[in-house]
């Protein structure tokens, strides 16, 4: 892999429609935003472009950081996507594995319409994507180990749409295993019942509905822009004031929305609140003995492995009466939330 | 086609074939061995083995003849005459003249006298087949058994005797021979030596004819490698007199015409593009035998050795490869014959032709995975897991299997297997091919579909989060 390769890793993102920073995405979030606040809430176009294009916001502080993960993730990736087990080594096993099932047959479904399969799978691997980000998001604040590692996203005190970047490498790892589990599961149940008939409806490469969600402002979610839902809206989708509610630091939005693009999860799991009709500004990032904390990428990058650590020699040096209460702790924690 | 037509256009590809011939065909090469004072100008010689190809093509037709078994003792004499040899000048029974595709000979004397398949097959235990039978006594035993079935297919097995007994032996004659013999210990320094008359009185030296033999066993025509991978294949499947008929007479000679065997699998992989296995393994032979007339009846050098060797090896790999795309195809073919099966018996349809299509394709899989385990390689470990995914025998209509012989000679069928757990086999021996085999082509691939979702999903390298 030569120079130009690298770089094209690195910020290839921004011209890849797969992506959410593609750049096409970027424009249409900047519409959306424009739209909301010189239509809808009646500002000025200075005042509008003003609040889009905050310089607070896009080379504070925070966003430095946010753009600094970014590349070391990026650089990251190269190393490590290579070992990671793929969604087509799980479909495969899970494929493989459904031969065995002897009340299962292979293309049971097959002579369904193609246009009814093409549509079922769509939402389908819609639905249990968005619902797997929506529990490994929830246990990321639920469990401390994985909260540990979580805490880097939320350290970013302003949002840009590049925040969503700013993750932990170790949840990156966790992410994109979900994603292979998750969708590697659902296409080979799909396929080993509907047969060759099964394929995405995608636009751009990208499956539709997630095509959908992006240019309807995806991007918006980590900003400063408050676009709101109708009530009865919020509670199917995620608006990006929902998500910036989840990113507060007011405990009354403590582990809520966890959503990505449905809301009905949080819904269910009852973790959902409703955008605020108030213009009241909230505040992000992490509050450690009640004080905000500024950290650097370095040790954004660090401190959950001293977590971890912590929480390693803590379960090591636990009584067997601990590891139960310990254990119980967990399973209370899974059971209130399940 | 007219007969000036065919004529003018056999001139245009003989004078084709003219211009290219010195890099493009497989002779002729003229004679080098010191010494030698007769008439003859091209030392290239291989008709015992085109003979062989054609008592192969023989059997394999006769073995289909069966009436159910009122002529089985008949018929099993009459295959066997084939496959041991006969005094006699026995008639080509494949393959002959087909429309305007006329062959030019008629009986295998014409081709070569004497031959039999028999004494070049691979003597060793075949672990794939039931009884422990040594190569031989395999196929002998299937000759017997398809004799007696209707058509030679059986339903109570499922076995498919023709395509049983033509994968094998392709595999256990032309392909042993070739890598496990010709182009393996013949290529030594002490063994038929290039200064040195192959056997006594012959024209041509021992590397000349030790290279020419192999070539023969590959089954290529001689003009081959001037023609397409679609002319290649269409020529085994008698439809291209234009592209089989060099030399423009109008007849397509056996003996260096058509293309037999293996080099037709090379072909039919090649036409999908995604392959050279008939170009390469081709060219490597017309390559080695040029090293050999160039050493002009001289002792080979170690290095002109090696470069036969290097040159052994490629033809081995690839000649491995296109079986194991044999293999790959055919459990693909298992695997949707089984849909078919499952649709029709949920449908309450009739299942004849489809369990025939089935027992067929069965008998090509599991011939070309027993070919597969006689070449040079040791497959050791693979070849064990590729027969226990195979079995025996096809699961059959009441989803029992064969799961071994007794000493008479009779099936034990008493296991039986759900068709769910035998499709998953077969695509475990897809993977199987193409994790070990590196195959390309391809053919009937079941995993493909899944493939392609899978990378019409988002890569998995993403961190992104919420």
């Amino acid at each position: 892999m030569d120079f130009g390769d690298v770089i094209n890793h690195i910020f290839g993102h921004f011209i890849n429609p797969q992506k959410r920073i593609f750049f096409g995405y970027f424009c249409l979030s900047f519409f959306i935003g424009f739209t909301w606040l010189f239509v809808l809430k009646k500002k000025s176009v200075r005042t509008s472009l003003a609040i889009i294009f905050s310089r607070n916001v896009w080379m504070g502080r925070s966003a430095k950081v946010d753009y600094t993960i970014f590349i070391l993730n990026r650089i990251l990736t190269l190393f490590i996507s290579p070992s990671l087990i793929t969604q087509l080594a799980i479909a495969t096993a899970v494929y493989f594995w459904l031969h065995g099932v002897s009340w299962l047959q292979v293309g049971a479904f097959a002579q369904w319409p193609k246009p009814v399969i093409i549509a079922l799978y769509t939402i389908i691997i819609f639905v249990i994507d968005d619902f797997s980000k929506f529990f490994v998001h929830m246990m990321m604040h639920k469990l401390p180990f994985l909260w540990s590692i979580h805490q880097t996203h939320h350290s970013a005190e302003t949002l840009t749409p590049i925040t969503v970047y700013r993750v932990h490498p170790l949840e990156g790892i966790l992410y994109a295993l979900r994603g292979s589990v998750a969708q590697g599961t659902t296409l080979a149940l799909v396929f080993f019942l509907f047969g060759s008939s099964v394929s995405l409806a995608s636009v751009l490469g990208i499956n539709v509905i997630v095509f959908v969600f992006h240019i309807a402002g995806s991007n918006l979610r980590h900003s400063h822009i408050r676009i709101r839902y109708w009530r009865w809206l919020e509670t199917l989708l995620i608006s990006p004031a929902q998500h910036q509610l989840h990113h507060s630091i007011a405990v009354e939005h403590y582990n809520k929305n966890f959503g990505v693009a449905l809301a009905i999860w949080d819904w269910l799991f009852g973790s959902l609140i409703y955008s605020q009709a108030d213009d009241a500004v909230l505040e992000f990032g992490l509050l450690e003995k009640g004080v905000k904390s500024n950290h650097s990428a370095w040790i954004l990058y660090c401190k959950p492995f001293v977590h971890l650590y912590g929480c390693a020699c803590s379960l090591l040096m636990m009584s067997k009466y601990q590891i139960v209460k310990f254990l119980r702790y967990a399973l209370k924690i899974l059971s209130v939330n399940l | 086609m007219s007969k000036s037509k065919l004529g003018a256009t056999a001139l245009v590809i003989c004078l084709g074939a003219g211009l290219a011939s010195a890099d493009t065909n497989y002779g002729p090469y003229p004679i080098t061995l010191k010494g030698y004072n007769g008439m003859k100008s091209n030392s290239v010689s291989y008709t015992g083995q085109i003979a062989r190809h054609v008592l192969h093509d023989s059997v394999k037709k006769l073995a289909g003849t069966g009436d159910g078994g009122a002529n089985s003792g008949r018929l099993a004499a009459e295959i066997l005459s084939y496959f041991h040899g006969s005094d006699k000048n026995k008639s080509i029974i494949a393959p002959v003249d087909k429309g305007e595709f006329n062959i030019k000979q008629e009986t295998l004397n014409e081709i070569s006298s004497g031959k039999n398949l028999s004494g070049k097959t691979y003597k060793g235990v075949i672990n794939a087949w039931p009884g422990q039978m040594t190569g031989p006594d395999v196929i002998v035993s299937m000759i017997k058994k398809a004799a007696a079935t209707k058509g030679g297919f059986d339903p109570v097995t499922g076995y498919n005797y023709p395509q049983l007994i033509s994968k094998f032996t392709m595999g256990a004659v032309s392909y042993n021979q070739t890598v496990n013999n010709y182009l393996d210990g013949k290529l030594a320094a002490d063994s038929k030596p290039n200064n040195k008359p192959y056997k006594e009185g012959a024209y041509y030296t021992g590397k000349e004819h030790s290279w020419d033999e192999a070539f023969g066993y590959w089954g290529a025509a001689a003009h081959s490698l001037n023609l397409t991978a679609k002319q290649n294949y269409d020529i085994a499947k008698m439809k291209d007199l234009s592209a089989a008929d060099a030399n423009g007479d109008g007849l397509v000679d056996l003996k260096s015409e058509y293309n037999f065997g293996h080099a037709y699998y090379g072909a039919a992989f090649d036409k999908g593009g995604k392959t050279t296995y008939f170009n390469t393994i081709t060219k490597s032979f017309i390559d080695g035998r040029k090293i050999i007339a160039n050493a002009a009846g001289e002792k080979l050098s170690d290095g002109e050795r090696a470069e036969l060797y290097a040159l052994a090896k490629v033809i081995g790999d690839n000649w491995e490869g296109i079986i194991a795309e044999a293999v790959f195809k055919y459990a693909g073919s298992v695997y949707k014959d089984i849909n078919k099966l499952q649709d029709a018996l949920s449908a309450g349809a009739e299942t004849d032709k489809i369990y025939a299509a089935y027992g067929k394709h069965w008998g090509e899989l599991k011939g070309f995975s027993m070919a597969l385990q006689v070449g040079k390689n040791n497959l050791g470990a693979t070849a064990a897991e590729l027969n226990r995914l195979i079995g025996f025998g096809p699961v059959t209509m009441n989803n029992s299997y064969v799961t071994g012989v007794d000493t008479n000679g009779n099936y034990a069928m008493d296991r039986r297997r759900a068709w769910g757990d035998y499709q998953l086999h077969m695509l475990k021996i897809q993977k199987m091919m193409a994790d070990e085999f590196g195959v390309k082509a391809r053919n009937n691939d079941q995993l493909s579909e899944l493939e392609a979702l899978a990378s019409s999903l988002s890569a998995t390298e993403s961190a992104e989060t919420d």
